[in-house]
C-alpha cells in the first residue's frame, strides 16, 4: 500500500507503515470536508484527513506541529465535527508521535521526523526565508495551518503541485525505509 | 539506530510513582473478583501477551476463583529487534493449546495505540473461541488510534512514559514492583 502513495511528510510515510506492519488498511487523504464557505456557496475552508482507516471507520490527521501550534488545525477539526457529526477524526499530535517513535525504539525518527525537519522540501522551493505570494483562494481552502510544515514559513502548498508533493513524500518513505 | 542505553538505576530513574505495588494489588482482586463473578459455572482461558503482562498475568490468576487454563503469545513489535524485513507484524510465540469453543481473556499489560491488541483479536477471532474478552491492567486512550473496546481496565493512565510491573525501556525496569513515570532525561532526544 505504502510503495503506491505518495505523502506530503514523513511521519505520514511512517505512520503508514505502522499501519501496514499491524496489517491496518488505510487510504491516504481519500476526502476532502467544506467547512466553511462564503455567502456566495463557495467553499473557502476544507479539512482532508491525512488517513482513513475503512475497516475502523476513523480518520486520522497526523500533525506534527508543537503543541502551541496547533491551536489552527484544532479550530478546523471542531468545525469539522460539528458539521459532520457522524464521522470520527483521530487527532494524533506531535507528541503522540514522538512517543510512538520512542514506544519502538526509533529515537532517530522521534527527533528528526517532527515539524518543519520532517517536511521534504524540493531545491526549487526550498528557500524558507522567501515569503511566497498565496492567491486569497487557494489560501483559504489550505488545509495546513500557518506553521505546519513547510507552510510555516514559505507556504509552498499554494505551488506545488499534488503530484509532486507525492514525489516527495514517496522519497521521504523510502528513505524512512532504507534508515529501519 | 537505537541510542545506546546505560544500566539503570532502578528507583532514581523513576520520576514519580504513579501506581504503587499496593495499589495494584488492590486493583488486581478487584479485578479477579469481577472476572470470577462474570464467569462463574465456567472456566476462562487466560491468554498473556509476552512480555510485559507476566507480572500481571501471574497475579491476576491468582485472584480468580473459578477454573482457569493459561497459555503465552509474543507478538513482534514494529521498529523492534525482531521486526521482519517482510514489514509486517509476526506471530513470535504462539498458542499451545487450541481455544475453539473456549471462553478466552486477553490479559494485557497496556493499551495504548491499540494496535498489536487489534492484530491479536483478528488472529485469534480466527481460531473460533466461543467468546473472547480483553483485560488491561493499564488503559492509556489518550494515545489511541483503534478503538477496541477494553472489558476489565485496572487503571486508566495519563499519556506519561510509564515503566514497572512488567513494563519496559529497553528491556529494564520491568522488576519493579511498582509503576512508575521514567524521567524524561532518559528518553528525550537530546
Amino acid at each position: 500500500m505504502t510503495s503506491e502513495t505518495r505523502f506530503a511528510h514523513a511521519s505520514e510515510a511512517e505512520l503508514a507503515r505502522i499501519l501496514d506492519y499491524y496489517g491496518v488498511a488505510w487510504e491516504y487523504e481519500p476526502r476532502t470536508f467544506p467547512i466553511l464557505w462564503n455567502v456566495d456557496g463557495k467553499v473557502v475552508e476544507s479539512f482532508s484527513p491525512d488517513f482513513y482507516l475503512p475497516e475502523l471507520e476513523t480518520y486520522v490527521e497526523l500533525t506534527t506541529l508543537k503543541q502551541s501550534l496547533v491551536r489552527r488545525k484544532n479550530r478546523k477539526l471542531r468545525r469539522l465535527r460539528e458539521l459532520y457529526p457522524d464521522i470520527r477524526v483521530k487527532l494524533f499530535y506531535g507528541k503522540d508521535f514522538r512517543a510512538l517513535m520512542l514506544k519502538y525504539g526509533r529515537f532517530d525518527l522521534a527527533a528528526s521526523l517532527s515539524g518543519l525537519e520532517g517536511q521534504i522540501m524540493p531545491a526549487s522551493i526550498g528557500q524558507p526565508k522567501l515569503a511566497l505570494v498565496v492567491p486569497p483562494v487557494a489560501a483559504a481552502t489550505d488545509d495546513r495551518a500557518p506553521g505546519d510544515g513547510a507552510t510555516a514559513t514559505v507556504r509552498p502548498r499554494a505551488r506545488v503541485s499534488r503530484g509532486s508533493r507525492r514525489r516527495r513524500g514517496r522519497r521521504a518513505y523510502f528513505a524512512a525505509r532504507a534508515d529501519a | 539506530m537505537k541510542a545506546a542505553l546505560r544500566i539503570p538505576d532502578l528507583r532514581a530513574d523513576i520520576g514519580d510513582v504513579l501506581i504503587t505495588e499496593e495499589e495494584i494489588s488492590a486493583k488486581v482482586r478487584e479485578l479477579g473478583q469481577k472476572i470470577s463473578a462474570d464467569y462463574a459455572g465456567q472456566s476462562v482461558t487466560l491468554v498473556s501477551v509476552l512480555k510485559g503482562s507476566l507480572p500481571f498475568m501471574a497475579d491476576l490468576m491468582r485472584a480468580i476463583e473459578i477454573p482457569v487454563q493459561i497459555d503465552l503469545m509474543e507478538v513482534s513489535s514494529y521498529g523492534g529487534a525482531t521486526t521482519e524485513s517482510s514489514g509486517l507484524v509476526r506471530i513470535l510465540k504462539d498458542l499451545s493449546s487450541a481455544i475453539a469453543g473456549k471462553d478466552v481473556l486477553i490479559v494485557e499489560d497496556i493499551i495504548d495505540t491499540g494496535l498489536t491488541l487489534n492484530y491479536l483479536l483478528r488472529y485469534l477471532r480466527g481460531k473460533n473461541p466461543n467468546s473472547l474478552r480483553i483485560c488491561a491492567l493499564l488503559d492509556k486512550p489518550a494515545r489511541r488510534l483503534v478503538e477496541i473496546p477494553i472489558d476489565y481496565t485496572g487503571f486508566t493512565i495519563p499519556d506519561e512514559f510509564v515503566v514497572g510491573y512488567g513494563l519496559d525501556f529497553g528491556e529494564y525496569y520491568r522488576n519493579l514492583p511498582f509503576i512508575g513515570v521514567l524521567r524524561r532525561e532518559l528518553y528525550e532526544p537530546k
